[in-house]
């Protein structure tokens, strides 16, 4: 029981992680990112490059993750800005059309350079006890990683100028250009630093588990879907739906088979959007 | 009184298609899938492009079809008269539960969208999950199973011509009555159409059944032509991705626009076959493109072409002129 319970924590920080950015990109932006997953496994395909070719693992997790980076900032300044130039529905649907056409080009280049590939770390793993149960001390590590980037995440939010000014952008934008605040840069920033958390997460998961270039449409769904649940503009929310959503699908595959328990993921979505738009956890914010 | 001569000149083209290529089982096909992705296309026509409601569940609405009629076929031994349209029930069933369920909730075209997605992912889970009914990712074969004449590639596709005439026919019927000026107002500004008096909810759910029916009829007619169904055949990327782009391709509101994007489609995925694993990639590329370059679509872009011709030669110019206009 503890073990699936620890398993499904681990998991769900994995899914947070993911799922914050496509928060803070459709909170702020104005669009539903459906590229994201695609971003974190180009960040751990980055790294695994970087290791290959002989350099440190951390310097090469720190590559990864600030090419994902890149990839952000890149997306941000051309494939998007057609999208900016439109405001409310319009731009949800071209944003979500061109990150869905981007999500293609992403993963249809992966498989074509890099067909059968996996990312391992392959880090001695120590087993550790943690209340009487063993655990790997890489899930542990990426656990680690996701909580303090967390924990930094809600700092900056909470504690600078710049954060503050994000979230003055997340509550209203025509308010805050009032305020002489300019929404344009503030929205690079905030995708760039979106997709170096999907990266983290795309590296990481290379941490505890494998990574494969076919990844990525799983992980924006199981983004998607957390975001969805947490309510897709409150960054408290996904992190709650994050790990709710990873401890039931690790009981639920456990007891009833992974494919059921996905089913009962994306109904979980569904009736959240039907239920309440706002996400179920939204309240906590 | 609308001319329907255009239509009639590309059933006649459509029509003699087999005279053509009546020899290479392998052209056959193409002309074949082309129409059922036309029909398709017609179907999304009406549900995303005239009542705005992005379904992203197509090829999930046409498995579903598919699926019901093949495993009650295969399972009870029923015969296909009797489980096709109950697959096209279920299909439409499905559409206009998503359609009112989304407008009773007041969801935008976005959430429209992920519900639909979701219901996508639910589907391909499902089929994946019940390998007792679904035989998994192998699939099920529907050869011999009743429909022999699918099995004749000339008769298939002269099956599949009926069908896209009967989606068409039903389509301009619906756009000449009073539904087609509610989708018009509808599709300009749902507020304003439904303070005029327009039963706002009543013409999405209705386009949303029509466009389903129409999803499913082709998805399980195209089942026992495929002699497998399969989650990959009715995947996400092998039937939303193409319709949405060739619909975009060929135009949007159009009543041509759907079968020339997918006929465009049909030549462009032909280029591309040679490349294999690529194909994806191209998709993504054609969908970025197609929304940002050509967003207005061939239909609307070839009507003012004829239109500077006409006026150049000065005859039927006002006609010409006025015709993108009352087309888009």
């Amino acid at each position: 029981m503890t073990a699936i319970l620890l398993d499904g924590i681990v998991q769900g920080l994995q899914l947070s992680l993911l799922a914050v950015g496509i928060t803070l990109i459709y909170g702020l932006g104005g669009v539903l990112n459906l590229a994201h997953g695609q971003f974190a496994v180009v960040g751990g395909v980055a790294a695994a490059i970087l290791v290959s070719a002989g350099v440190h693992p951390l310097a090469a997790a720190a590559g990864g993750i600030a090419c994902a980076g890149l990839l952000g900032w890149l997306v941000d300044r051309t494939l998007l800005v057609p999208a900016y130039r439109y405001h409310g529905e319009d731009r949800l649907l071209l944003g979500l059309i061109l990150t869905l056409g981007l999500s293609f080009v992403i993963d249809g280049a992966l498989n074509y350079k890099f067909p059968e590939f996996s990312l391992t770390f392959r880090l001695p793993l120590a087993m550790v006890e943690v209340g009487g149960i063993p655990m790997r001390t890489a899930s542990l590590a990426a656990s680690a990683i996701a909580i303090a980037v967390f924990a930094g995440l809600f700092a900056f939010l909470r504690f600078t100028l710049l954060g503050k000014t994000i979230r003055s952008i997340i509550e209203n934008e025509a308010g805050a250009e009032l305020c002489g605040i300019d929404p344009g840069r503030t929205r690079t920033l905030i995708v760039i630093l979106a997709a170096m958390m999907a990266g983290i997460a795309g590296v990481t998961q290379g941490l505890f588990s494998s990574l494969g270039t076919e990844m990525g449409p799983e992980f924006t769904t199981l983004g998607l879907l957390v975001a969805v649940v947490g309510g897709v503009r409150s960054v408290n929310g996904t992190l709650a739906a994050g790990v709710l959503l990873g401890i039931v699908n690790a009981f639920a595959s456990h007891y009833v088979g992974a494919y059921v328990a996905y089913i009962l993921l994306l109904s979980a979505a569904m009736a959240t959007i039907l239920v309440r738009p706002a996400g179920l956890l939204a309240r906590f914010t | 009184m609308k001319s329907y001569l255009d239509l009639a000149l590309l059933g006649i083209v459509l029509a003699l298609v087999p005279a053509l290529a009546g020899e290479s089982p392998y052209y056959m096909r193409i002309a074949t899938v082309a129409l059922v992705m036309m029909s398709w296309t017609v179907a999304f026509n009406l549900v995303f492009a005239h009542t705005k409601q992005l379904f992203l569940c197509l090829g999930a609405l046409a498995g579903t079809a598919a699926y019901v009629s093949v495993v009650l076929t295969r399972q009870w031994q029923l015969a296909p008269w009797i489980t096709v349209p109950i697959g096209v029930a279920a299909a439409a069933g499905l559409g206009a539960l998503f359609s009112y369920v989304s407008v009773l909730r007041g969801l935008g075209v976005i959430f429209i969208g992920i519900v639909t997605l979701a219901f996508s992912l639910i589907f391909h889970n499902l089929v994946l999950g019940l390998r007792e009914l679904t035989n998994g990712e192998t699939g099920l074969v529907s050869h011999g199973l009743g429909l022999a004449f699918l099995e004749r590639p000339v008769a298939a596709y002269y099956v599949f011509f009926a069908l896209l005439a009967a989606a068409l026919a039903v389509y301009c019927v619906l756009m000449r009555s009073r539904s087609g000026m509610a989708f018009r107002a509808l599709s300009d500004d749902e507020l304003t159409a439904s303070l005029s008096g327009i039963d706002v909810t009543r013409y999405k759910v209705l386009a949303a059944a029509v466009g389903s029916a129409i999803l499913g009829a082709g998805g399980a007619l195209y089942g026992f032509y495929n002699g497998i169904v399969s989650p990959s055949v009715f995947s996400f990327v092998g039937v939303d991705i193409p319709v949405l782009i060739a619909l975009v391709l060929g135009g949007m509101r159009t009543r041509l626009g759907p079968l020339l994007g997918a006929a465009a489609f049909a030549v462009i995925e032909e280029l591309v076959r040679p490349f294999g694993q690529l194909n994806v990639l191209v998709y993504g590329v054609l969908l970025i493109v197609v929304f940002l370059a050509f967003r207005e679509g061939m239909v609307p872009a070839l009507a003012r072409v004829f239109a500077a011709i006409g006026a150049s030669r000065g005859t039927r110019a006002r006609d010409a002129a006025s015709r993108p206009a009352r087309e888009a």
